[in-house]
């Protein structure tokens, strides 16, 4: 009945090896754009999650982004500075906008 | 970090980075289609389209809709909170009932196995947010294509027996639902679910196999809740507690998020926001082509047999039509219904390509209520890119 508990390893032959133990999630490092503000996406959004969840949402409004961002503070307790607010929401704007203010 | 450098070092970043969008009063089409799954794979799971990591999120490829099943490691993936229990002692897991209750419990995997009446059902699963790359403006959250789907035989006990052994008390209204998955913040809210007392049946089962194997980490190991014929929001993973109470307690997930217009076509406009809204609950009517795909090459004059998958919330699908023409006339698909009202119906149809060039199949499923399948541009817009369920388009070239 125990459950044989896998791991995934990417490696040149082969994309699964199974271990018991311990499950071990991949890291996938996402390529985000570098620019002004980055340190502070890299401060405040990492902790809860990875940049595929930003980058896969679709080039958006900087009222999106900047709701998104009050989402995180309001609804799931983020404590993200008024300062890196603004911040955060010029970067993805700048480099995840799609060129509109308003949604 | 510890995870991190275990595998920095050949990672390649997946899923699509989006087009641009055109802005509009709100329009919808075919969802994105024929995204590369990742070259890597998660714990038990073979490659798939992927999102994030951190939570997981991973789609399953259209080919996964050509059978009436998914196989546990092609089945998608969707968690909310990053904080993931990695290590679970099936010696020591327990599932506690509590609030508005005769008697406390705290039942273990062993108990639940054993004591109590075992029970099978054959259920489709499909996030809220499945095809929302189909709205235009883009919809807020993740843009799936249409792969945040599946169906499983899913094994486990009735929720009503164990809220039976425990005992309601009189007052008792609803039913909480909290799993192991955690945020970064303690301040963060849990990701909660709140049924209705009203809204059990013998279907809504505490699950620990899916597809006769344990259900597999990713999809909620060791236990999950299945609610047959809802939005996958409401099936809980990793479930850990149910608590009892007669009020409603304000959830965000109930109460913001998952959430689409409380008016007939559950739509509104960009500009107009549509207020009162209502939770996603019930699944509409929707069918997918699993085979042939986009872009496939098909031989003139061959014999093609178009196949694919139709649900709906559990009142069963009861035709699958299939275009060639643009949707001017339709002609009947074989049904395979072998799995039950909640499972996917699978359709087959034969068809021989006469011309060459291109050609689109297009698949509409109806159910028994006679709710049919609109065309994607038929669907109203909403801003959560919630419950999109459009006529499936694949085009091929006849060669």
């Amino acid at each position: 009945m125990k459950k044989l508990l896998l791991i995934a390893i990417l490696s040149a032959g082969s994309l699964f090896a199974q271990v018991k133990g311990d499950i071990e999630v991949p890291y996938i490092s996402y390529q985000i754009k570098m620019g002004k503000g980055f340190d502070a996406v890299q401060a405040n959004c990492l902790m809860c999650h990875s940049f595929g969840y930003i980058i896969n949402q679709g080039p958006q409004s900087r009222e999106f982004w900047h709701k998104k961002i009050e989402k995180m503070i309001v609804h799931f307790k983020a404590p993200i500075s008024k300062e890196d607010e603004k911040i955060v929401t010029d970067y993805l704007f700048k480099h995840y906008g799609n060129g509109e203010l308003k949604e | 970090m510890k995870r991190r450098e275990f595998l920095k070092t050949s990672m390649v970043a997946s899923a699509a980075i989006l087009g641009t969008t055109a802005l509009s009063a709100g329009e919808t089409h075919q969802p994105i289609d024929g995204r590369k799954v990742s070259d890597m794979a998660f714990p038990e799971k073979r490659p798939l389209i992927t999102y994030s990591d951190r939570p997981p999120l991973l789609e399953s490829p259209r080919s996964t809709f050509a059978r009436g099943i998914t196989e546990n490691d092609e089945f998608f993936v969707r968690w909310h909170l990053p904080d993931i229990p990695t290590h679970i002692d099936t010696d020591t897991y327990t599932i506690k009932i509590d609030g508005l209750v005769e008697e406390k419990l705290e039942i273990s995997l062993k108990e639940l196995k054993n004591d109590f009446e075992q029970v099978e059902v054959t259920a489709v699963l499909q996030c809220g947010g499945n095809s929302r790359s189909a709205f235009t403006p883009i919809a807020g959250g993740i843009q799936w294509g249409s792969g945040a789907m599946g169906c499983a035989k899913w094994k486990g006990v009735r929720l009503s027996d164990i809220l039976n052994r425990a005992g309601l008390k009189k007052d008792a209204h609803w039913i909480g639902f909290n799993g192991k998955d955690n945020a970064a913040y303690y301040e963060t809210p849990n990701f909660v679910r709140e049924l209705e007392i009203e809204e059990l049946n013998d279907h809504v089962i505490i699950a620990y196999e899916m597809n006769g194997e344990d259900l597999p980490y990713l999809n909620g190991f060791p236990l999950r809740l299945v609610i047959p014929g809802y939005y996958s929001d409401s099936w809980v993973k990793m479930l850990s507690n149910i608590t009892v109470t007669n009020k409603y307690k304000s959830l965000f997930f109930m109460d913001v998020a998952y959430r689409v217009p409380d008016n007939k076509c559950e739509c509104e406009t960009p500009k107009h926001k549509f207020k009162p809204t209502k939770p996603i609950t019930n699944m509409n009517v929707k069918s997918v082509i699993g085979y042939p795909e986009n872009g496939m090459k098909l031989y003139h004059n061959s014999h093609v047999v178009v196949r694919g998958v139709a649900f709906d919330d559990g009142h069963g699908i009861k035709e699958v039509l299939i275009s060639v023409d643009a949707g001017k006339t339709w002609e009947k698909a074989l049904l395979k219904q072998e799995n039950g009202r909640y499972a996917y119906t699978e359709f087959r149809y034969a068809y021989k390509p006469a011309k060459y060039g291109k050609l689109t199949f297009m698949a509409k499923a109806i159910n028994r209520l006679g709710d049919e399948q609109p065309f994607a541009k038929d669907i109203g817009w909403n801003h959560g890119g919630y419950k999109y369920n459009g006529i499936d388009e694949v085009t091929v070239e006849v060669v």
